[in-house]
């Protein structure tokens, strides 16, 4: 049996609110089916209703469940940070899904978070990693060798990561945006000196300006699009949280910190799927090509496309002689 | 669409379903879309399932989807493997194409164990009298699938034999009932008193060891609706030669081992607690020691009838 095509931007769409769910069965699996797939159930759940007693509704209730435990983990942990780092001289700005539940951002209704993301001025990093360390967050077994242990600390944005020895909680302490190595160089310092408190916390966020061009950089700049549908769903939040100035002056702040590229894609991607056209919003065919195949995910042409995004991540990580010898080494322990 | 057994429709129409990933299990609580790539998997589903609810075609919604598959495209054609795929990027170990039955049932586990949270899960076979239920705990080793496969013997309907499925405004367990796994010795045994028929073929040389299954009876799917209280809970050991012993343990140290043992019982916090605490309530445990199945059966029956019936 052939599957249908999927409407991949009717589905964003539905996934976050504006407009209602399919009408026939086979619409309606077709839709739950792609957003388990795309892990953003929690998302969808917390904008569509269904009937109790039905199967979605179920679905749904699982999944608000399980988002809900992983915003009270979060918010638990961020508060464990806090503690950990107090009296020191140091103020943590959240990232990501951290910052977003803090925050209280439609971006982290129901989104599945397996982390806890900090960014510190790379002079605290030592005392940082000393107090968390304190505080029980100990190098991740699956990182701690010398190798890996080195890598991160030489070439990466962030500490290895950490993982606290009883609730098993992960951290990742940044100390920029992207690796040391990376092709592109967003000025994080322009992005930090423009953080905030948060209200009532002594935690910082980036700016919603800034939040967005780190989204876009995380997203654009570094990944390799394992779920671009979670990935989008966020990006387009944090857009229509900004205010109309806001939008108007994105395109110059990215410019300034660095960010052309990866903001431009973001743009393209949010006319693509979302139908907001926002002046400036370009990207390469390839990109293109490769962001469609493998959000649609249907059909033999996905493993390339996901194979070329691979690839592309690592090209914009690290210059290729450094990134031969990481394969070398990687490849050599498999053996 | 309603849902028929599985043997109801067209064998070729059941396969076909399988291997593009449109047959939906509708068991107990849970509807699983369930994709087969290999003929191995695909003949024991069609075996061990045939009087299981499905549903064929794109229409069903499904709580999980499992996937069956080789783990690269390399593994297909040379010493073809098969890793269960239950959608979040678990990381199973790949076994060879003929353990595939081992996959598709460790791969049903992992989808209930890791991604249900509408219940509270714990390690345990369930069976029960009616609406009243026995939990038998996991111990390695202690013989919980063996003792729930005599216990089937004993006019006892199977819920569970891996999860006791804890729903957490009744108190009540719901049922589950797919293959028990036997292991080892106990297959044979199981064979003995359950008939040849019962019991698929022996994977042999699996991480396991030997493994077998026993299919659930026609009974036990019809009934499967009917949720169950748990009136006394034992945790088995077998130990070869010993004589049958018995030992009342406290509730809270059962409450313990049980949370222990559950998957999700964290994840859904609190309303985990108050549930399995209303389950509790009322309810006598066991540690029972015994070194044959006659003995093991004597002991559950003497506490079943002093505390139940």
């Amino acid at each position: 049996m052939t599957r249908r095509r999927r409407d991949i931007k009717a589905f964003f769409c539905i996934a976050t609110g504006r407009a209602g769910l399919p009408d026939t069965p086979s619409d309606l699996a077709a839709f739950v089916s792609w957003a388990q797939e795309s892990h953003i159930l929690g998302q969808v759940a917390a904008v569509v209703t269904a009937e109790v007693g039905s199967k979605l509704y179920d679905i749904l209730e699982n999944a608000r469940l399980r988002s809900s435990y992983d915003r009270r983990m979060l918010t638990f942990e961020t508060n464990r940070v806090r503690r950990a780092l107090m009296g020191a001289d140091i103020q943590p700005i959240l990232l990501k899904g951290s910052a977003y539940v803090a925050e209280h951002l439609l971006a982290g209704v129901g989104r599945r978070v397996s982390d806890i993301d900090i960014l510190v001025p790379e002079e605290h990093l030592k005392e940082t990693e000393k107090l968390l360390g304190q505080a029980g967050w100990r190098a991740e077994e699956s990182t701690a060798g010398a190798y890996d242990q080195q890598y991160y600390r030489r070439w990466m944005h962030e500490l290895p990561p950490l993982r606290h020895e009883t609730r098993r909680t992960l951290i990742d302490v940044h100390h920029r945006l992207l690796p040391r190595t990376s092709r592109i160089r967003p000025d994080h310092l322009k992005l930090m000196a423009d953080a905030r408190l948060i209200e009532g916390s002594d935690l910082m966020v980036f700016s919603p300006t800034d939040r967005f061009i780190h989204s876009a950089i995380h997203i654009f700049g570094d990944g390799a699009f394992e779920t671009p549908a979670r990935s989008f769903i966020e990006l387009f939040y944090l857009y229509s949280d900004l205010t109309g100035a806001e939008r108007q002056s994105l395109m110059l702040r990215a410019k300034d910190v660095g960010a052309e590229t990866p903001v431009r894609e973001a743009l393209w991607m949010l006319g693509e799927y979302f139908d907001i056209q926002a002046k400036g919003g370009k990207a390469p065919w390839l990109l293109k090509w490769c962001i469609r195949t493998v959000t649609d995910g249907q059909g033999g042409l996905v493993y390339l496309a996901n194979a070329l995004l691979y690839v592309r991540s690592h090209y914009m990580r690290m210059p290729l002689p450094l990134l031969a010898g990481h394969l070398w080494k990687k490849a050599l322990r498999r053996v | 669409m309603t849902a028929r057994p599985l043997e109801k429709y067209m064998k070729a129409d059941a396969i076909r379903a399988l291997k593009s990933g449109t047959l939906v299990l509708e068991l107990g609580a849970f509807s699983t879309r369930v994709k087969l790539s290999d003929r191995r998997s695909v003949a024991f589903f069609l075996d061990m399932y045939a009087d299981c609810l499905v549903t064929l075609g794109d229409c069903a919604l499904s709580d999980f989807s499992l996937t069956v598959r080789p783990p690269n495209q390399f593994r297909k054609y040379f010493r073809h493997q098969v890793v269960p795929d239950p959608g979040f990027g678990f990381p199973a170990a790949p076994l060879p194409v003929s353990m595939s039955p081992l996959a598709l049932e460790m791969g049903l586990n992992l989808s209930v164990a890791l991604q249900c949270f509408r219940y509270a899960i714990f390690h345990a076979g369930v069976v029960a009298e009616g609406d009243q239920a026995l939990i038998i705990a996991a111990k390695s080793g202690g013989g919980k699938s063996t003792l729930t496969a005599a216990l089937m013997e004993e006019g006892w309907r199977l819920l569970s034999d891996e999860f006791a499925i804890l729903d957490l405004e009744e108190a009540s367990l719901r049922g589950y009932p797919r293959p028990v796994s036997l292991k080892n010795a106990s297959i044979d045994v199981v064979r003995g008193f359950a008939g040849k028929d019962q019991v698929s073929e022996t994977l042999h040389g699996t991480p396991k060891g030997s493994i077998a299954y026993r299919r659930p009876r026609r009974g036990d799917i019809e009934r499967m609706a009917l949720p169950a209280r748990p009136r006394v809970i034992v945790f088995p050991a077998f130990t070869e030669g010993a004589a049958p012993r018995c030992q009342e343990i406290d509730l809270a140290d059962t409450a313990m081992q049980l949370i222990a043992s559950s998957p999700n019982y964290q994840v859904i916090g609190e309303r985990a607690f108050t549930g399995l605490m209303t389950m509790l309530d009322g309810m006598k445990a066991y540690e029972i020691e015994y070194g044959s199945t006659e003995d093991s059966l004597a002991l559950v029956s003497d506490l079943w009838r002093s505390h139940v019936s």
